[in-house]
C-alpha cells in the first residue's frame, strides 16, 4: 500500500476542502507471530524494518517499542550528520549514510530538513591539530570533503567565534567538512515509520519487550507485555537499554551506559552557520531553522541509567560555549534533557551477529548513532534477510573484542598528548 | 514621530498596593517612540498606562499579540531591551533610558508582512514543511533560507561583551520555593524552629497574590511581611527564581538584579525542599483567545492593583472562581464598564471574540454579542509541578479540581505547600504551610491534610482557539495531528512544537493535554503530560558559565622565559616556551656548545618503601630488579590490553628510595595508575607516593660544553665521565642549592644533564646557568628544538608516535620488553601480539627529497590507493640538513630500505625510504655516553 | 551534582571524585586465554540496578574505595576501604590525563 503522498499540491488540496490526512502509521493488534521482532522504535529499528520491506520484500515484520516512536536516543540527539572519521572503514560506513540522508526526504516522501551547513571540528593544541589532519587526509582518499583550515577561515564561516591567541586554548585550525550538517531527528523517525508501515510493517508503540524464548541456543519468541510473539528472529536496536536486553539471552555486551545530556536555548535570529565542534572543550552546538541553539558536551563522567539531568552540565557547557563565542553571554537556555549513550571500549557499535542464533544486534552506538540510522538499518536489514553480513559492518562485529580486534576510531583517543 | 510620551490614558489613581513610586518617573523608548513609566513599573505596564496594546506579533501567522498574562511568562510580552534578545516585558521593570523593541515583526509593528500568513494558514498546518519542500532536492537549501526569515527571537550582537556574573554556594537548611502567603508562612516557621532558611520570590516583591487582594488581604500581607523580617535566620531573595532540583536536593537559583550584574547562579545543597509557588491561572480555549484585549483574571488584577493601569474600557468578564468574581469588582472599581459578567458555573460560556487589532466584540454561549475591548477569563488553574517533578514525583490528575495535584513519590526531603498542595481558606493554607515548614526544619510534626475544591474542568470552549500563543499552535492543529497519528502527548508537542515556546509548557500544556485527551477519547490521566525539565524558568548562559577559571601552570622560570621573548605553547594545563627565536639555531647551539631547557612539567612521582622495584616490575614493560642505587633506567609503561600508556626515566636514588619521571601530559595519570595498583591489586606491597612534579623545578642542560657548565656551579659532585657515567643519578648542590639531583640521560643525544632543583630556587639556578655558561655558548631552547633533536635521535612520543591502539611491539619497543617476567601490566597482550605478529610498526622514515618535509599525519598509501600507514613525527633536521620523519607502516614494509609513497595534504605524492634505525642522528649514542 | 560517601571523608559532590568502573576480577595472567583476559578488559554486567564499583577521591583523600550504587537512582547504600576493595580493571584510556574518559582528547562526539 503506497502512502498518501505528501507534496505541496496536496497541501492545498487538503487545505481547500479542509479534508484531514491519514495517519501516518497505523495501529495493530498483536499478531501471534512475526517473521522478525525488531525491539526500539528509533531511527536504527525503523530504518531496519523499512529497508527489510524496501529492499528484500520482508514485510510481516513487527517494531515494538516500550514508548512512543523516536522516545529514545533518536528524540534526544542533538541530530548532527556527519561522516569526517579517522578510518577508512569508518569514512565508508558515515558516508554512506551521509548519501541515504541526502535523498532520504524523496525516498520517504517526507522532509526530514537535512541541512548540509558544514561541520566544524575545531583543534586547540597541535595533538588536535594532527588528529584533524589525520582524518582530514583519510576522507580526501575516500573522495568526501574535509580539509583542515586556519582561524582566518574559521572565523570568516563564523564571525561570532573567539579565533584571538587571547583565549585561554586558542584555535589553532579545525577540520572544515562542507557536507556535514543538521536534521530534523524526529521527522527522520516518522518518516521511516510511515514509509515502513506503507509497506506492511507493523509498529507497536507501548509494548514493552519482557523476555526472549529461546529453544537451545535458538530464539522462538519475544515475550512483550501485550502478548507474546512466535519468531525465529529477535533484533536489539536499543540504547540505554541493549543490555537489559542481552541479558535476556545470556549474551553479554561491552557496552557501559552513561547519560549524555543536551540543552536548547530560547530563540534568537539566526547567526551560527556550520555545526561548531570542540574536542579540547567538550563542546558541540549548531542553531536549528527555529532560531534556537542546541548544544551538547561529553556524556556524564560516571556510568547511570538516569536520565534526570545535573546542573553541572549545563554549568560547564556554557562556559565553553563563552569561551568559543563570548557575545552570547546574555542568551538564556530554555530545557535541558538527557539520554542514555552505550559506550563500546572502541568508540564503534556492535552489530550483527550473537551466540544465540536468531538474535542480533545493532547497538552500542555511544554518541554517534543517530548519522548512522540509516547505513545501519539498510546493513542490518541485508543481513537479517539473506544471513550474510554485508562488508561494511564486518568489523563492528561482537567477536572482535574475545579477538582483540579493536576498531581503529579508538586511535583517536589519545594516552599521553 | 513624536519627540514626547504619549499621555497616559491608562493611569488610574493611587492604588493601595500599587509598586509603582509615583515620584520617580522614568523614559525609557518603545520601538523608537519615547515613553515614560514610573520606577516599579514593568515595561508592559509602562506601555499600557500609555494605551499601547499590541507589544509584539506571533511566530508563525504573525498574529499581533497583547498582554495576556501580566506575569513573567506572558507570551505577548517578549521584547527585546538593548543589546538583550527575549526580555520578558510583563515582569521586567523599567529602566531609565532603556530603548526596548519589540520581537518578530517585519517591517513594524502596525504592519508586518508576514501576517498575510494568515490567509494561508489553512495550508500551513503544523508540520506542513515535512510534506513538501522535498523535491526538487536542489532548491531546498533556498526553501530552507526562507524558513529562516521566520524565525522568531530576538538578535544577538557578535560584539557584544561578556559581562560579570558570578556563583555562590549555600546550604540553607530549609529552601522554600515561593513567596506567596504559604511559602512565608513556611519559611517564618522553619526559622522559629531554628533552622537557616532561603526564601525565593520570583516577583519584586513577596506576597504573592495577596498584592493585588483587598484590604484585608493586604493587611494580612504586611503581617506576613513583618513575621519573615523580624527572622534573622531567613535570607530573603526577591526577583529570583528556582530553576531546578537536582538529585541529592543540588538546588540551583537564578538571583536576579544585583547592582554589578543582572544574573548571579546560587548553588545550594539543601537540606529540605519547600515547593510554594502558587497555581498559574489557565488560559481559556476558544475562536479569538489571542486576540489583544482577552486576558487573565490575574491579569488584570495586577494591572489595576499593582501598576494602577486601566486593562480597557469596556469589559466581560468569564468566571468559574471567586477570583474571575473578584476580578470583576475590581474592574469597576477602576472605572471599567462590565458590561456582563458571565457564570461559567452556571453554564455560561463564551464562545469567540472578534476583531482584527483588538477585541472588538465577544459572542457568548447563549448566542448574545457583547461590543467591549476587553475580556477576562478566570476558568482555572494550572499547578507549576516541575521542581516535584525534577524530585521523583508523577503529579496526579484530579478530574473533580481540574488540575493536577502532588503524587506519592516525592521525595522525602521535598514537600509542596500552599495551593500546588491543595485548597482551603488563606487560613487553612497558612496552618498547613507552617506545619510544612517546621517539619522541614526538624524532620517532626504532623502535616495536615487540605481539602481539594470542586473546580469546573473548563479547558476548551465550543471553538477552537490558540493552546499555544507563542508557537502559534491552534486545538485544531491538535486534534489534526492526533488524527494523523501523532496521538501521544510527546508525538503531538514534537510535531506541532505545542509547549515547546518560551513558557515551556506552564501555560499550555494542561490545555493541550485535554484538547488530546478529547481527540482520542482518552482521559487527561491516561494521556498524561510532557516532562517538566530544567530550567524551570529560564537563565542565561553567563549566569551558567560564571566567572571562568582555567588554571594556568607555569615552571618558577616563566617571567624569564617572558621577558626572553618565548614563544608560549599550550601544552595541557601547562604554558611552556615553544621556542625563543630560531628552532634551528637553538639546535645547533645544544649539539656545538651548549643548551638549557626548562622541563619542569615533567611528572616526577617520589617512590618510597622496600616494595618499589616490585612496583616498577609490574607496571615496566622491562626489569628493574637490579637497577643498583646511583643508577637510572628508561621505561614504558602499557595498560592491561597492551597499549602503550606513558615512558619515563626512573633512578634509583638511594635505599629504598627511586624517582620515577613520567611524560608532562601522563603525570596524573601515571600517578592515579601507581596509586590504583598500590590501593587495590596489591595491597600488601609497602610504596609510598608523593607527587613531586611542581616540588622541583626541572633543567635539561645539554650539549658538549654540559659537563664543564655543570661543573662550574656544582662543587660537591665529581663530573667526570668516570665518576659520573651516562644512565646514573647523584645528589648534591648546584649554585648553591642543596638536595638538588641530576641525572645523566640524553633524549637530546648530546652529552646532557637533566637537573631537579627544590623549585623555589629554579630561576635563581636557571640563571646562573646563563650567567656561568656565557662563555660557553649557554642559551635556552624551547620545546620545539627539543623536539627536533628527539626526532633526530629516533625517540618516540607516547601519544604522538604512538596511539591508543598502539600496542607496545607496534611502537618498536621489543628491545624493551622482558616477557619472562612474571607479571606486568600489558604482558598477557603483548605476549599475544608477539605471537601473532603481523602488526604495524613505528619505522624512521627519510623522504627521498630531503628537502620535502611532509605534514605530520599524512597518509602512507600503496599502488591501490590503501591506506598503508601514516606519518607521526616529520620535521626538517638541521643537524642533517634533511628532514626526518617517523611513521606506522603496515608490517610487510618495515624492512629498512623499503620505499613507500607518502600522499600529501596539498595533493602531491612522494616517495620516503625506511631507515635502518629509528634513529637518524648518531644511531650508536656515541655523543651521549662521552 | 549527586553526593558520592568517601569511606574516609564523608559524602562529598561528585565532581571530586572519579568513576573507576564497575567490579571485575583480574584473571591470573599466567593461566588466562586470550577471550577470559578480554573479558576482563571489555565486558561489564552494566545493570539498571545496584552495582558494585570502584570510585577514586581524585580531588580528597586520594584514595580508591569501593561502592554499592543504584545506578537508576544514583543512591549509595555502602562505601568501603580496604580488604574487599573490587579490583582496579580497564585500560588507563579511561584514566585520560587525570581528569576522566570523556575528557580525553579525541573522545567520540556525535
Amino acid at each position: 500500500m503506497r502512502p498518501s503522498r505528501y507534496s505541496a499540491l496536496d497541501l492545498v488540496r487538503h487545505g481547500l476542502g479542509d479534508r484531514p490526512w491519514p495517519r501516518a502509521w497505523r495501529q495493530h493488534d498483536l499478531a501471534p507471530a512475526y517473521d522478525a521482532v525488531i525491539v526500539g522504535g528509533g531511527v536504527h529499528g525503523l530504518a531496519t524494518a523499512y529497508y527489510l520491506a524496501a529492499n528484500h520484500g520482508m514485510t510481516n515484520v513487527a517494531v515494538i517499542d516500550k514508548g512512543y516512536i523516536g522516545g529514545g536516543g533518536s528524540g534526544r540527539n542533538t541530530a548532527i550528520i556527519r561522516s569526517n572519521y579517522l578510518t577508512t572503514e569508518g569514512v565508508r560506513f558515515y558516508d554512506r549514510s551521509v548519501k541515504l540522508y541526502e535523498s532520504l526526504s524523496a525516498e520517504l516522501n517526507f522532509n526530514v530538513m537535512f541541512s548540509q551547513r558544514g561541520h566544524l571540528t575545531l583543534a586547540h593544541n597541535d595533538g588536535s591539530l594532527r588528529t584533524m589532519r589525520w582524518r582530514a587526509e583519510v576522507n580526501k582518499l575516500e573522495g568526501v570533503d574535509s580539509e583542515v583550515i586556519g582561524p582566518e577561515e574559521i572565523k570568516r564561516l563564523v564571525p561570532f567565534m573567539d579565533t584571538s591567541t587571547e583565549t585561554r586554548y586558542p584555535i589553532l585550525g579545525a577540520l572544515y567538512h562542507p557536507p556535514g550538517g543538521t536534521i530534523r531527528h524526529d521527522a527522520v523517525v516518522w518518516g521511516y515509520a510511515r514509509g515502513a508501515d506503507a509497506r506492511g510493517v507493523h509498529i507497536h508503540q507501548g509494548t514493552e519487550l519482557v523476555g526472549i524464548e529461546t529453544d537451545g541456543d535458538r530464539v522462538v519468541g519475544a515475550l512483550t507485555d501485550r502478548g507474546r510473539i512466535a519468531t525465529p528472529i529477535v533484533v536489539n536496536c536499543t540504547a540505554g537499554w541493549a543490555t537489559l536486553i542481552a541479558d535476556m539471552v545470556g549474551v553479554r555486551l561491552p557496552i557501559v551506559t552513561h547519560p549524555l545530556q543536551a540543552a536548547v536555548t530560547e530563540p534568537v535570529k539566526p547567526f551560527l552557520g556550520p555545526v561548531v565542534v570542540s574536542g579540547t572543550l567538550h563542546v558541540y552546538v549548531s542553531q536549528t531553522d527555529r532560531g534556537e541553539l542546541v548544544f551538547g558536551a561529553s556524556t556524564d563522567a560516571y556510568t547511570s541509567y538516569s536520565m534526570r539531568g545535573s546542573l553541572e552540565f549545563t554549568e560547564e557547557l556554557a562556559g565553553h560555549v563563552l569561551e568559543l563565542m563570548p557575545s552570547l553571554a546574555k542568551l538564556r537556555v530554555l530545557r535541558q534533557w538527557s539520554g542514555l549513550c552505550d559506550i563500546t571500549p572502541d568508540f564503534s557499535p556492535l552489530m550483527g551477529v550473537t551466540p544465540v542464533e536468531g538474535f542480533f544486534v545493532d547497538v552500542g552506538w555511544g554518541t554517534y548513532g543517530f548519522k548512522a540510522g540509516p547505513v545501519a538499518g539498510e546493513a542490518m536489514a541485508a543481513l537479517l534477510a539473506t544471513g550474510t553480513t554485508p562488508e561494511n559492518i564486518a568489523g563492528f562485529d561482537l567477536a572482535r573484542f574475545p579477538e582483540g580486534r579493536l576498531v581503529g576510531e579508538k586511535g583517536a583517543a589519545a594516552v599521553g598528548h | 514621530m513624536s519627540t514626547k510620551p504619549p499621555p497616559a490614558t491608562h493611569r488610574l489613581g493611587p492604588q493601595l498596593g500599587e509598586v509603582i513610586d509615583r515620584t520617580r518617573p522614568l523614559r525609557f523608548t518603545w520601538d523608537g517612540a519615547p515613553h515614560e513609566g514610573y520606577a516599579g513599573d514593568t515595561i508592559a505596564s509602562a506601555l499600557a498606562a500609555g494605551g499601547v496594546r499590541t507589544f509584539s506579533r506571533s511566530f508563525k501567522y504573525h498574529r499581533p499579540r497583547g498582554i495576556l498574562t501580566a506575569s513573567f511568562h506572558d507570551p505577548g510580552c517578549i521584547v527585546q531591551a538593548g543589546d538583550e534578545p527575549n526580555v520578558r516585558a510583563a515582569h521586567r521593570r523599567v529602566e531609565a533610558g532603556a530603548s526596548v523593541t519589540p520581537q518578530n515583526v517585519w517591517p513594524s509593528l502596525r504592519f508586518d508582512v508576514r501576517s498575510a500568513n494568515r490567509a494561508v494558514s489553512r495550508f500551513l498546518p503544523p508540520g506542513f514543511y515535512y510534506k513538501t519542500f522535498m523535491k526538487p532536492e536542489r532548491l531546498w537549501p533556498t526553501y530552507q533560507k526562507v524558513l529562516k526569515r521566520f524565525a522568531s527571537g530576538g538578535r544577538v550582537s557578535a560584539t557584544a561583551a561578556i559581562g560579570y556574573f558570578d556563583k555562590r554556594y549555600a546550604h540553607p537548611e530549609v529552601l522554600v520555593a515561593g513567596g506567596g502567603p504559604a511559602g512565608m508562612a513556611a519559611a517564618v516557621a522553619a526559622a522559629e524552629a531554628g533552622a537557616s532558611v532561603m526564601l525565593v520570590e520570583e516577583e519584586y516583591d513577596l506576597g504573592g497574590h495577596l498584592r493585588w487582594g483587598g484590604a484585608e488581604e493586604l493587611a494580612f500581607l504586611a503581617e506576613l511581611r513583618a513575621a519573615v523580617a523580624a527572622q534573622p535566620g531567613i535570607e530573603v531573595l526577591t526577583n529570583s527564581a528556582v530553576t531546578g532540583r537536582y538529585d541529592d536536593n543540588w538546588v540551583a537559583v537564578l538571583q536576579r538584579g544585583l547592582p554589578q550584574h543582572r544574573e548571579r547562579l546560587i548553588k545550594a545543597r539543601v537540606g529540605t525542599l519547600i515547593v510554594a509557588p502558587g497555581l498559574i491561572e489557565r488560559p481559556y480555549v476558544f475562536e479569538g483567545n489571542d486576540t489583544p484585549g482577552v486576558m487573565l483574571s490575574t491579569a488584570v488584577r495586577r494591572l489595576i492593583k499593582l501598576y494602577a493601569v486601566r486593562p480597557g474600557e469596556r469589559a466581560v468578564v468569564l468566571s468559574a472562581n471567586a477570583d474571575g468574581d473578584a476580578a470583576a469588582a475590581d474592574l469597576e472599581r477602576a472605572g471599567v464598564q462590565v458590561a456582563e459578567v458571565v457564570d461559567a458555573r452556571r453554564g455560561g460560556d463564551v464562545v469567540r471574540v472578534r476583531g482584527s487589532r483588538s477585541v472588538a466584540e465577544v459572542e457568548l454561549g447563549d448566542g448574545t454579542k457583547v461590543a467591549c475591548d476587553l475580556v477576562v477569563m478566570a476558568v482555572g488553574w494550572t499547578a507549576p509541578t516541575g521542581l516535584l517533578n525534577m524530585a521523583g514525583d508523577r503529579p496526579a490528575y484530579r478530574p473533580e479540581a481540574a488540575r493536577f495535584l502532588p503524587g506519592e513519590s516525592l521525595a522525602p526531603n521535598v514537600l509542596a505547600a500552599g495551593g500546588l498542595a491543595g485548597d482551603g481558606s488563606l487560613d487553612q493554607l497558612v496552618e498547613h504551610a507552617r506545619a510544612v515548614g517546621r517539619r522541614a526544619a526538624t524532620g517532626e510534626g504532623a502535616v495536615p491534610d487540605l481539602e481539594v475544591h470542586a473546580h469546573p474542568a473548563l479547558f476548551r470552549g465550543r471553538t477552537h482557539g490558540m493552546v499555544d500563543l507563542s508557537e502559534d499552535i491552534s486545538s485544531k492543529d491538535i486534534v489534526a495531528a492526533a488524527r494523523e497519528g501523532y496521538d501521544s502527548v510527546e508525538l503531538v508537542k514534537r510535531y506541532t512544537t505545542v509547549t515547546m515556546g518560551p513558557a515551556q509548557g506552564k501555560l499550555e500544556t494542561v490545555n493541550a493535554v485535554a484538547v488530546l485527551a478529547e481527540a482520542t477519547g482518552r482521559s487527561i490521566q491516561a494521556t498524561g503530560t510532557t516532562v517538566w525539565r530544567p530550567p524551570h524558568v529560564p537563565i542565561t548562559l553567563g549566569a551558567l558559565a560564571g566567572r571562568m577559571f582555567e588554571p594556568v601552570r607555569h615552571s618558577p622560570m616563566q617571567s624569564w622565559h617572558e621577558a626572553h621573548g618565548a614563544v608560549p605553547l599550550v601544552a595541557g594545563q601547562w604554558i611552556r616556551p615553544d621556542r625563543y627565536g630560531d628552532p634551528g639555531a637553538e639546535v645547533r647551539n645544544v649539539r656545538e656548545r651548549v643548551g638549557i631547557i626548562d622541563v619542569t612539567p615533567l611528572g616526577k612521582l617520589d617512590l618510597r618503601g622496600p616494595d618499589v622495584p616490585k612496583l616498577l616490575n609490574q607496571l615496566y614493560v622491562n626489569k628493574w630488579s637490579k637497577l643498583e642505587v646511583g643508577a637510572v633506567r628508561y621505561g614504558v609503561m602499557c595498560a592491561e590490553d597492551g597499549v602503550v600508556l606513558d615512558d619515563g626515566v626512573t633512578g634509583h636514588l638511594g635505599p629504598d628510595h627511586y624517582l620515577m619521571s613520567t611524560t608532562s601530559s601522563g603525570a596524573a595519570t601515571v600517578w592515579e595508575w601507581v596509586e590504583s595498583w598500590l590501593q587495590t591489586e596489591r595491597r600488601e606491597w609497602r610504596v609510598h607516593v608523593t607527587p613531586v612534579t611542581t616540588a622541583y623545578a626541572s633543567i635539561n642542560v645539554a650539549g658538549p660544553n654540559s659537563r664543564e657548565l655543570l661543573g662550574r656551579l656544582s662543587d660537591d659532585v665529581d663530573l667526570s665521565s668516570e665518576a659520573f657515567p651516562y644512565m646514573r643519578v647523584r645528589t648534591g648542590s648546584i649554585a648553591g642549592v642543596g638536595s638538588c639531583f641530576m641525572w645523566r640521560i640524553g633524549f637530546t643525544g648530546e652529552l646532557s644533564y637533566e637537573i631537579h632543583v627544590p623549585a623555589a630556587y629554579g630561576l635563581h639556578v636557571w640563571e646562573a646557568l646563563l650567567d656561568q655558561g656565557a662563555d660557553l655558548g649557554a642559551a635556552p631552547f624551547g620545546v620545539e628544538a627539543q623536539r627536533i633533536m628527539r626526532l633526530e635521535k629516533g625517540h618516540a612520543i607516547v601519544g604522538q608516535d604512538t596511539d591508543g591502539l598502539t600496542q607496545g611491539y607496534g611502537a618498536a619497543l621489543d628491545w624493551l620488553i622482558k616477557l619472562d617476567k612474571d607479571d606486568f601490566a600489558g604482558k598477557t597482550e603483548l605476549a599475544w601480539q608477539h605471537e601473532r605478529g603481523g602488526y604495524p610498526m613505528l619505522v624512521g622514515l627519510h623522504p627521498t627529497d630531503g628537502s620535502v618535509v611532509p605534514d605530520e599525519a599524512s597518509q602512507i598509501v600503496d599502488a591501490r590507493n590503501h591506506i598503508v600507514g601514516r606519518i607521526t613525527s616529520s620535521r626538517w633536521s638541521p643537524t642533517l640538513g634533511r628532514s626526518v620523519c617517523l611513521g606506522f607502516v603496515a608490517r610487510h614494509l618495515t624492512e629498512p630500505g623499503t620505499v613507500v609513497t607518502v600522499q600529501l595534504p596539498d595533493g602531491r605524492r612522494i616517495t620516503a625510504a625506511v631507515t635502518p634505525e629509528l634513529a637518524s642522528f648518531d644511531p650508536e649514542g656515541v655523543r651521549l655516553r662521552g | 551534582m549527586i553526593l558520592v560517601p568517601c569511606p574516609h571523608c564523608g559524602p562529598r559532590n561528585v565532581s571530586e571524585f572519579r568513576h573507576v568502573g564497575e567490579a571485575t576480577a583480574r584473571p591470573d595472567p599466567a593461566s588466562a586465554t586470550p577471550a577470559q583476559w578480554r573479558a576482563y578488559l571489555y565486558l561489564r554486567r552494566n545493570p539498571a540496578g545496584w552495582t558494585t564499583e570502584t570510585w577514586y577521591h581524585r580531588a580528597g583523600c586520594r584514595a580508591f574505595f569501593g561502592a554499592e550504587r543504584h545506578t537508576v537512582t544514583n543512591q549509595f547504600r555502602r562505601s568501603w576501604s580496604g580488604g574487599e576493595v573490587s579490583p582496579l580493571a580497564g585500560t588507563p584510556a579511561e584514566l585520560g590525563g587525570g581528569v576522566d574518559a570523556s575528557t580525553a582528547e579525541g573522545a567520540p562526539e556525535p
